[in-house]
């Protein structure tokens, strides 16, 4: 038995970005995505041995929602496993079980319909209903609230129209965004419209194994923060430095090293402040960054489309098709080395980071 | 190769509420609690692994984050429904056996006492386009096949009855457990009947608590008492239960994504005669039904020999003891009963079981069921490492 | 700590969905309430036919292709007699089964009337043998799984 952990790669992969398909059930969304995921990848399924799930019960609106849909991601009399946390959370969960040598090939699989489930209902039950629910305190709130924090430690706030225009443009220009309809919350200021994420029916599937093909997975690196909001330093995101650092040493490089980054963030504060969190920005300077350098989320992050928990999964196949060329209208060219970020409850709790190096 | 041993165990007793505890206090109890079998502080612990099924019931969607333990951990949350407490022990000896973590702290956490609504809650879990409409629930549910039962083996109430009260006199000797009640199978088959053949004695209670592992490389287990993890596995079979009734080889009622696991399991830890080689059998069987499912697929005996199989336990000292512990019809708890299993497994192989020890403890298995028997696991412990 | 009164408040959790069907299913109930037939579909590689109607198989990963009416006639697999109210339907007790249409592979889920149950230890002998059962439909459909159930013949 050799020393030497087993390498990880990213074969195929399906994405879906939509609103309110009455044609397909839930389940057959799932399906169509994990379909084509398995045909992408050109693999037979029966060499899958594992399916990994990133779903929650609340979003799907049934509990222990697994039992229907994860037959549609392909667990029939298989070791399947579903992570109520978000979808790079479960990719990372994952890589560790091909990684300990339990599985040759996973599919991992995340998905969350915005036109299904009151979003804005289920985010404000994720708060305590002692000291934080009474207010009725959401995510975008939670996020309004970083935001301002960010904004009072010396965040510049001069490039933000130009920064959400950047994102409206790269998210019409993304084959994969979403195309019509679709639902912008309320912003809660200092948040406004422009910050706000585009609601969206989101399916995303890949397989990954222990053979190598086209993107190996360098580093993938986890953390988390403080439960009570009160006890976090709000203006920034010490988890996801934290997760991003651990990746990124794993890969044996620095961010200065990436083509491309995609950051998943509730809103355009998020994705900022993330590029600042990950080492792409320095401090206080996120927002610019986003509206000048092209290697940040050029899917159009957020605006493409949101639903948790499918987000960090999403953002890792944004980053696998630009390493592989396949990005299309929104292709970095020459892309070589990528990261990805995947956070989750509550209001950005937890966090995974997983970079990517194109073979 | 046995990578991974368990060294801590904590368990908060399970109660129908905890009152005077919020969710976050009951997931400290019972981590802080296997931190300290385990000797490690929570600097120790490399990664997180938390479980929590059905939100509804705690009435809290991000329960699990509540219990956010030291600085900067991986903190990842698994929900499979009735296997979450298991699902959470393998994710957590992934992390191990990929050397990304040293030492996983696990815990599961059921809160429905909280729940004052629970059976509607359960029944969410149905397919709303086709079944919500219907009478299904856990305890239908597990009638339905309960009746198959009877009709292809020739179980009777009376085999029902007998299973109930045998774990109901266990869990007297189990202070963890909820319920503590002298019945008798007579007094089991006069309960009121819920859904025919289930009568109120035999179904589990609504149990609230949380459970807690500490689960490190081998490299660590030093002068620790480990329990070792000599084989895991985890199958999911399809949704509906009408697409198993006549599934050739493998109907409804032969379990077989337990078959499927308790396979790969044995074979990881070398077990080839498990009636022999098993000592304890703690079994995620919310009815006795269940258990008599079990039975065949961890090889124990035939499904035809299942009746006779019942009847032996009472006599035939060199069976295996199933559910010292008392099983899910002492203690039911559900986002953690799976893990409770694996715990007082590993608490028999550590001879730490108190006064519900068993005897000679070398090997012991520990399953969990989910979903209407579609997730099945099976974790085999062990007192030594598998080579 | 023990004089101070546990606090608890009382919470209600009340979340609306909308559930799409799809397609699949949709012309699955379009025939229940148009022509009161069941519908299945079949699986191109395993050949089952699936109960109801669904859009792909999940064993195989393969989507469906033929639509095929079965029943009315089938055979009752297993059951329950339910002793507990349920919320919206008849006072129990009730007759609750999985039954295998003729022409069908999978059984569906339905309930069972025709059945004395002033007995009912002597109920379950009977409806444990496998008993016929055949399709009843409501004087007027709507298009849900509800528009029908079984009869012991």
């Amino acid at each position: 038995m050799t020393d030497k952990r087993p390498d990880v790669y990213i074969e195929g992969i399906a994405i879906d970005i939509g609103w309110a398909d009455a044609t397909r059930s839930l389940t057959e969304l799932i399906f169509s995505t994990t379909r084509r995921a398995i045909d992408d990848g050109g693999k037979s399924l029966d060499t899958v041995d594992s399916v990994v799930l990133a779903a929650h019960d609340m979003v799907d609106g049934r509990s222990l929602s697994s039992m229907v849909t994860g037959p549609a991601a392909g667990a029939y009399l298989r070791d399947e496993t579903r992570y109520s946390d978000d979808g790079a959370a479960a990719f990372a969960a994952a890589v560790t079980r091909i990684e300990a040598g339990e599985s040759t090939r996973s599919i991992v699989a995340a998905w969350a319909r915005a036109s299904e489930h009151d979003v804005e209902a289920v985010a404000r039950a994720t708060f305590d209903s002692f000291f934080a629910g009474p207010f009725g305190i959401d995510e975008l709130q939670a996020a309004a609230m970083r935001a301002q924090a960010w904004i009072r430690l010396g965040g510049d706030v001069a490039a933000r129209a130009d920064a959400a225009q950047r994102r409206a443009n790269a998210a019409r220009a993304n084959p994969r965004a979403l195309k019509a309809g679709g639902r912008s919350p309320v912003a809660s200021y200092p948040l406004k419209e422009a910050d706000m994420p585009r609601f969206a029916d989101v399916a995303v599937s890949l397989t990954i194994s222990a053979e190598p093909s086209a993107v190996r997975v360098a580093g993938v690196g986890q953390s988390s923060e403080p439960y009570w909001l009160g006890d976090r330093k709000l203006g920034r995101l010490a988890g996801l430095e934290q997760a991003a650092q651990r990746a990124l040493q794993e890969a044996g490089f620095g961010p200065a090293q990436l083509d491309v980054v995609e950051i998943d963030g509730l809103t355009l504060f998020d994705e900022a402040i993330g590029l600042e969190a990950v080492g792409m920005a320095a401090s206080g300077t996120g927002l610019k960054f986003l509206a000048n350098d092209p290697r940040s989320n050029p899917s159009g992050g957020a605006a493409a489309g949101y639903c948790a928990p499918a987000m960090g999964l999403a953002r890792i196949v944004e980053a696998v098709m630009q390493l592989q060329g396949r990005a299309g209208a929104i292709q970095v060219p020459r892309a070589r080395r990528a990261l990805a970020t995947g956070s989750c409850v509550v209001a950005a709790q937890t966090h995974t980071v997983v970079v990517l190096e194109a073979t | 190769m046995s990578h991974v041993a368990i060294v801590g165990v904590g368990q908060t007793p399970y109660r129908r509420s905890h009152p005077d505890k919020s969710s976050r206090e009951l997931i400290w109890w019972a981590a802080k609690e296997a931190l300290n079998d385990a000797g490690l502080g929570i600097d120790a612990i490399d990664v997180i692994i938390a479980g929590v099924a059905p939100d509804a019931l705690a009435g809290e969607v991000a329960v699990d984050r509540t219990g956010m333990m030291g600085v900067g951990k991986p903190f990842i949350r698994v929900n499979t429904g009735g296997v979450t407490g298991s699902s959470a022990v393998f994710a957590g000896a992934s992390y191990i056996k990929a050397r990304r973590a040293k030492a996983v702290l696990v815990f599961a956490l059921e809160r429905m006492g909280q729940a004052t609504s629970s059976q509607q809650v359960f029944n969410t879990i149905f397919d709303p386009v086709y079944e919500k409409d219907f009478p299904l629930t856990t305890i239908t549910m597990a009638a339905l096949r309960a009746s198959m039962l009877m009709r292809l083996y020739g179980y009777t109430p009376r085999h029902w009855a007998e299973i109930a009260a045998r774990n109901a006199q266990a869990a007297r000797k189990n202070p963890l457990a909820h319920l503590h009640n002298d019945i008798t199978p007579e007094d089991v088959l006069r309960s009121p009947l819920l859904a025919w053949p289930i009568h109120r004695y035999e179904a589990c209670p609504m149990s609230e608590g949380a459970c807690a592992m500490v689960l490190v490389d081998k490299s660590m287990v030093g002068k620790r008492k480990p329990a070792w993890i000599q084989g895991a596995a985890s199958t999911s079979d399809c949704y509906a239960m009408g697409d198993r009734i006549r599934r050739e080889g493998a109907t409804l009622v032969d379990l077989l994504s337990l078959s499927m696991s308790a396979k790969r399991a044995y074979a990881d830890a070398g077990v080839t005669n498990p009636v022999k080689e098993i000592r304890v059998a703690e079994l995620y069987s919310a009815f006795s039904s269940a258990e008599a499912m079990a039975y065949p697929a961890l090889g124990f005996c035939t499904s035809a020999d299942g009746p006779r199989f019942v009847e032996a336990q009472a006599t035939d000292k060199s069976l295996p003891v199933f559910n010292p512990s008392g099983g899910p019809q002492g203690a039911n708890p559900v986002s953690a009963t799976a893990m409770v299993r694996i715990a007082e497994a590993a608490l028999q192989v550590r001879q730490m079981a108190g006064e519900r020890q068993v005897d000679g403890v070398e090997r012991a298995v520990a399953t969990g069921q989910g979903g209407a028997t579609q997730f099945s696991t099976v974790c085999v412990v062990g007192a030594k490492p598998n080579t | 700590m023990s004089d101070v009164e546990l606090i608890s408040i009382p919470g209600l959790w009340a979340f609306n969905y909308n559930y799409f069907a799809g397609q699949n299913a949709s012309r699955f109930f379009k025939e229940l309430k148009e022509n009161r037939r069941i519908m299945g579909t079949r699986c191109p590689s395993c050949k089952r036919i699936l109960v109801p109607a669904r859009g792909f198989c999940d064993a195989c990963m393969e989507y469906t292709t033929e639509w095929k009416e079965v029943g009315p006639e089938g055979t009752l697999e297993t059951f329950t007699i339910v002793a507990t109210q349920f919320p919206g339907l008849p006072k129990p007790p009730l007759v609750m089964a999985y039954v295998t249409l003729d022409g069908a592979d999978t059984a569906l889920i339905n309930l069972v009337y025709g059945m004395d149950l002033s007995d009912i230890d002597a109920a379950a002998q009977k409806l444990n043998k496998l008993p016929r059962v055949t399709t009843r439909f409501v004087d007027d459909p709507k298009g849900r799984i509800t528009d029908f159930s079984f009869q012991l013949q």
